[in-house]
């Protein structure tokens, strides 16, 4: 007992020493969204505001129509969850756990994909949107959402590959399809990794710039990371406003993880899984 | 590596075999059918242009024609950027890829504790994952910076004198390194999600028999989370061979950095394609990029067989 | 199942949110497109166009000025109705070469003039002299800009804003050293002088650096035309110009400021300040200080109590010159925009005096024309009446386009010389050999 907290104590010592350095970045955020225009010029920086100018967030929040900007980036946001979670979970079952012909071929297609920069697609890619007539709106950025993506199907294809078998070969042997496989137990057992892809997904879309900039056309379609740019001028830059904008568009991501940890926790209890 | 024994039989009865293997064929690719219709509706048009772009003199907007292995001789052959690019590029993937492997391994296993706080510690860790943009990389100007910055006072302490980071064109990877260890975020979440597959009752077993903790990590923890790692050790690779932003933003748009020391592959197939519209050359440049990878990916596949685990079975 | 709350909220939310996307799709655009018919007041059922005008002037001080000429625009005329998006910088120009790629450009497009000829040469924006021909507007312009938009001597776009750099010191410090205020240093010589007596120094640190020639806006590509009598890297027949004895003194001279400040100063105060969120001359951390004519705009929003003068950039002995370097954008008309013709039309307006003088008066921006340039009332502002007035020492120079790429092949050459790799004499010699041989691979 006393060997165990002397090691959790060392281990909270550890990662609160460690935080510090990790919550830099979002102090040397926070510190400079509340700050006057003057006070930022100023060298060397002050480390704590001098006086905290709260009104920058309600200016930087109506100096562009972030309202509609956030409430456009959520949409694309949950697209991106409910499609990554569901269909990369069923395509990646595919690869870990039914047997076919061509699968290895159709693996190897699958990681070559990752491998070509996108910059060389971006342009043929956009052309292919167009000759679709699809530029315009938003369905780019929505529909590969539900086609799949490599990474995530790579990456929970290693999670099925080490879920045991035999949890599976009793249901089959009762007569049970590989899609009441995937549904009642493979998907249960993955909850941490699903949740991992959510929140992966979350933030990519989230933060995602090129592609709504790319596809969209009219300003009110417009999302959060565009809107910020505009404090971002050719000769000058809005410290301020630009990190202020930035900690409001963090703390839905910061919100989120926290809120999701449960699942990153909660054991798969293998035994407990197959009576399901 | 030794692994937890356990008996694998997937095998059905005999007679309905045939019935069944097709009926398994048929679901998997019923399975695998949305990867499908995005890979011959959206994926592989646009990668096939840019293979075949990569034999001509493509510029976007006003000629492609065929110029057989044009772009490929001119980069090996005639230019010299190309040869400094991929230097660069594959010196930081020598060394980010381990690094931040082991960092995030280790980060994870440390969250995995069940103590105080530990839903914070967990959300501070993977903060810097999602901090982007251009604040994350002036605060690491200022982190870095030779005499007055974080780094080099902590380096003083213990009587190191610390570089010219940014500056200095010995320095400016090993920068761009330390920097990407900090936002092992991602991995960390990966590797604390696999870690809730290892069975609670392989560690109990293992205890029982007297196993150290050292040896139950060895022989249980890594064993078990080896299919994660080779994920991210494959992706990362491939995620690292394709470092751009950093090489971006430090340099003052693209510049490449201090005697283009942080001109990367991506950085400058980017110029070629975006500044200059050589976009046939910079397909080309992808597609050599390509070859390497797959060619690092292969041999990790190869290799993986010796240390990766697959407790389902990999058939 | 436990899990199944989880997947009842997904599959709501994306069923809710599908329903959203139809009924908002259509919608917006429907209000973003096509030309719409112009049946208020006037009677004539006329078609009226829409034409799309792209920028980047997304900030809350530029896009209000944009926008009141847009307006003035739409209302100056009942044919052509001009809609403005903001994209961001940097990244307006990828969306550009996509939208021309699939032939769905904008009509209007601001871009850089530094490749005004390379655009041309790839077919991306529109050949303008058949305008030309009917509304001769040439002479409008400065003939230092209208050069870059040129390409096989037609023009392919037309100058919008421009910039220059001017020495801009803080009155005060000259004051507490023992300077003239009034007496900015006039060349290389003063320049040192001054920028002695301007250092203050606490044990080992500087509290104060005079001058440092590359801090600030005025890198070493612009000294190199500074100190080589206006020249640039290329000649009027496209020879490369690098390795003159010129650019090799000045070279020279902009490494001994390092190795007089130590390298290690050099690069601490650069990393400083190089982030651009902290301001060393607003600060008062440096005492001279090379900027654009809109940095005063900076200096005044900032720094209140700052009291400044501004100077022609010193030139290297007298007589040499006090040649500065500039930039800036045009406007120009993406090949295979829908309506050229009204897109014309309007880069037109945008160039005139009106436009013009009101973008140079709000902003206090340095425009292409003339007229509204050298306007009395804007020229009240100080700094603004010294830019304009530098404009006859700014180079602006196009790139030949066998050399495109060539900063890649330079650049290292400089870096050299600053780590005490290379001595200006190689560097300059080794660059030249290398951008020479790029050329001669693109002829």
């Amino acid at each position: 007992m006393k060997k165990r907290s002397a090691r959790d104590t060392l281990i909270f010592m550890l990662l609160s020493a460690g935080s510090l350095l990790f919550l830099l970045p979002l102090w040397w955020m926070i510190a400079t969204s509340l700050k006057s225009p003057q006070e930022i010029a100023q060298y060397p920086p002050t480390f704590i505001p001098n006086t905290f100018h709260f009104e920058n967030y309600i200016h930087t929040w109506q100096a562009a129509p972030f309202t509609l900007y956030a409430f456009n980036t959520l949409m694309l946001a949950a697209f991106a969850v409910a499609g990554s979670v569901l269909v990369n979970s069923f395509i990646a079952y595919g690869f870990a756990r039914i047997a076919f012909r061509g699968k290895k071929f159709w693996f190897s297609v699958l990681l070559a994909t990752m491998m070509i920069p996108g910059f060389v697609t971006l342009i043929p890619q956009y052309v292919l949107f167009s000759k679709l007539h699809l530029v315009g709106t938003y369905y780019p950025l929505i529909i590969p959402q539900f086609l799949g993506s490599a990474f995530y199907i790579f990456m929970l294809r290693q999670f099925y590959l080490s879920i045991p078998r035999e949890l599976s070969e009793a249901a089959k042997i009762d007569g049970a399809n590989h899609l009441y496989i995937w549904a009642r137990i493979v998907i249960p057992l993955s909850k941490p990794a699903l949740a991992a892809i959510a929140v992966f997904a979350f933030n990519g879309a989230w933060n995602d710039f090129l592609g709504p900039l790319l596809y969209v056309n009219d300003e009110v379609l417009y999302t959060l990371q565009i809107g910020l740019q505009s404090f971002r001028g050719s000769v000058q830059t809005q410290w301020n406003y630009l990190m202020a904008g930035s900690v409001i568009v963090l703390l839905p991501v910061i919100v989120l993880f926290f809120l999701f940890q449960k699942y990153f926790i909660e054991g798969m209890n293998l035994t407990a899984g197959t009576k399901g | 590596m030794k692994t937890p024994a356990r008996t694998l039989t997937p095998t059905a009865p005999k007679k309905k075999r045939s019935k069944l293997a097709r009926r398994e064929e048929l679901q998997g690719y019923l399975f695998i059918s949305p990867w499908l219709i995005g890979l011959f509706g959206i994926t592989l048009f646009p990668m096939l242009f840019s293979l075949y772009g990569s034999f001509t003199n493509y510029d976007v907007t006003s000629r492609m024609d065929f110029i057989g292995v044009g772009n490929y001789m001119r980069m090996f052959t005639e230019d010299p950027l190309f040869w400094k690019s991929l230097y660069n590029t594959l010196y930081y993937v020598a060394f980010m890829v381990p690094l931040t492997t082991i960092g995030s391994i280790l980060l994870a296993l440390m969250l995995n504790e069940r103590i105080v706080g530990m839903r914070f510690f967990r959300t501070i860790y993977y903060l810097p994952a999602v901090l982007s943009g251009v604040g994350v990389y002036f605060l690491w100007i200022q982190l870095l910076n030779p005499s007055t910055g974080l780094i080099n006072t902590m380096l003083g302490w213990v009587g190191i004198p610390g570089p010219a980071w940014l500056s200095d064109p010995m320095w400016t990877k090993p920068a761009i390194i330390l920097m990407k260890m900090w936002s092992v975020g991602g991995g960390m979440l990966l590797y604390l999600a696999s870690l809730q597959g290892v069975p609670s009752q392989l560690y109990e077993s293992a205890k029982l028999d007297g196993a150290s903790a050292f040896r139950r990590f060895f022989h249980i923890t890594l064993p078990m989370i080896s299919p994660v790692i080779f994920f991210d050790v494959v992706t990362s690779f491939i995620g690292g061979f394709q470092i751009f932003q950093e090489g971006y933003v430090m340099t003052d748009s693209g510049s490449g950095g201090p005697m283009g020391s942080l001109l990367f592959y991506n950085l400058y197939m980017w110029n070629q394609a975006f500044q200059l519209f050589d976009m046939g050359y910079a397909m080309a440049m992808a597609w050599v990029l390509f070859v390497i990878v797959l060619i690092l990916t292969l041999i990790n596949l190869r290799m993986s067989k010796r240390w990766v685990y697959y407790e389902g079975g990999e058939d | 199942m436990r899990a199944r709350p989880i997947w009842h909220a997904a599959w709501l939310t994306m069923l809710s949110c599908m329903l959203l996307l139809t009924a908002c799709t259509p919608e917006s655009r429907s209000s973003s497109g096509a030309p719409t018919t112009g049946t208020s007041g006037d009677g004539a059922a006329q078609e009226k166009v829409t034409i799309d005008f792209w920028t980047f002037w997304g900030s809350e001080t530029r896009r209000p000025i944009i926008e009141k000429i847009i307006e003035d625009f739409n209302s100056s005329q009942d044919r052509i109705v001009v809609k403005h998006t903001y994209l961001p910088f940097g990244d307006i120009w990828t969306k550009n070469l996509a939208s021309i790629a699939a032939g769905t450009p904008a009509d209007v497009i601001v871009n850089d003039y530094a490749d005004v000829n390379l655009r041309a040469s790839k077919n991306q924006n529109t050949n303008l002299t058949a305008y030309l021909q009917q509304d001769d507007i040439e002479s409008r312009f400065y003939p230092e800009l209208w050069n870059n938009v040129l390409y096989n001597d037609e023009a392919y776009a037309l100058p919008f804003n421009t910039d220059t750099r001017l020495l801009y010191y803080n009155k005060e410090a000259f004051r507490e050293a023992g300077l003239d205020p009034e007496q900015p240093p006039q060349t290389w010589a003063e320049l040192e002088e001054y920028a002695q007596q301007l250092d203050k120094k606490a044990g080992d640190t500087y509290e104060r650096v005079g001058f440092y020639p590359l801090w600030g806006d005025f890198g070493v590509d612009s000294w190199l035309i500074n100190g080589d009598a206006g020249n640039g890297y290329f000649g009027e027949n496209d020879e490369t110009t690098i390795d003159t004895p010129g650019k090799v003194a000045t070279l020279e001279w902009l490494k001994s400021w390092q190795d007089r400040l130590g390298r290690q100063t050099v690069d601490a105060i650069k990393a400083d300040f190089g982030s651009g969120v902290s301001d060393p001359f607003i600060s008062g951390k440096v005492a001279m200080y090379i900027q654009t004519g809109t940095y005063n705009t900076q200096i005044e929003e900032f720094g209140q109590d700052l009291d400044i003068g501004v100077a022609p950039i010193p030139e290297r002995e007298e007589g040499s010159g006090h040649w500065s370097s500039g930039g800036g954008f045009v406007v120009e008309i993406p090949k295979g925009a829908k309506h050229p013709d009204e897109a014309w039309e309007f880069i037109k307006y945008l160039t005139d005096v009106d436009a013009q003088k009101y973008w140079a008066m709000e902003n206090f921006d340095n425009v292409s024309n003339i007229e509204a340039a050298e306007d009395p009332e804007a020229n009240k502002n100080e700094v603004y009446k010294a830019s304009v007035e530098n404009l006859v020492n700014t180079k602006v120079f196009q790139v030949p386009l066998s050399a495109s790429g060539y900063k890649d092949l330079i650049n290292p050459h400089m870096d050299a010389v600053f780590l005490d790799k290379e001595t200006p004499q190689q560097a300059l010699q080794q660059a030249q050999k290398d951008v020479q041989s790029l050329m001669n691979k693109n002829k």
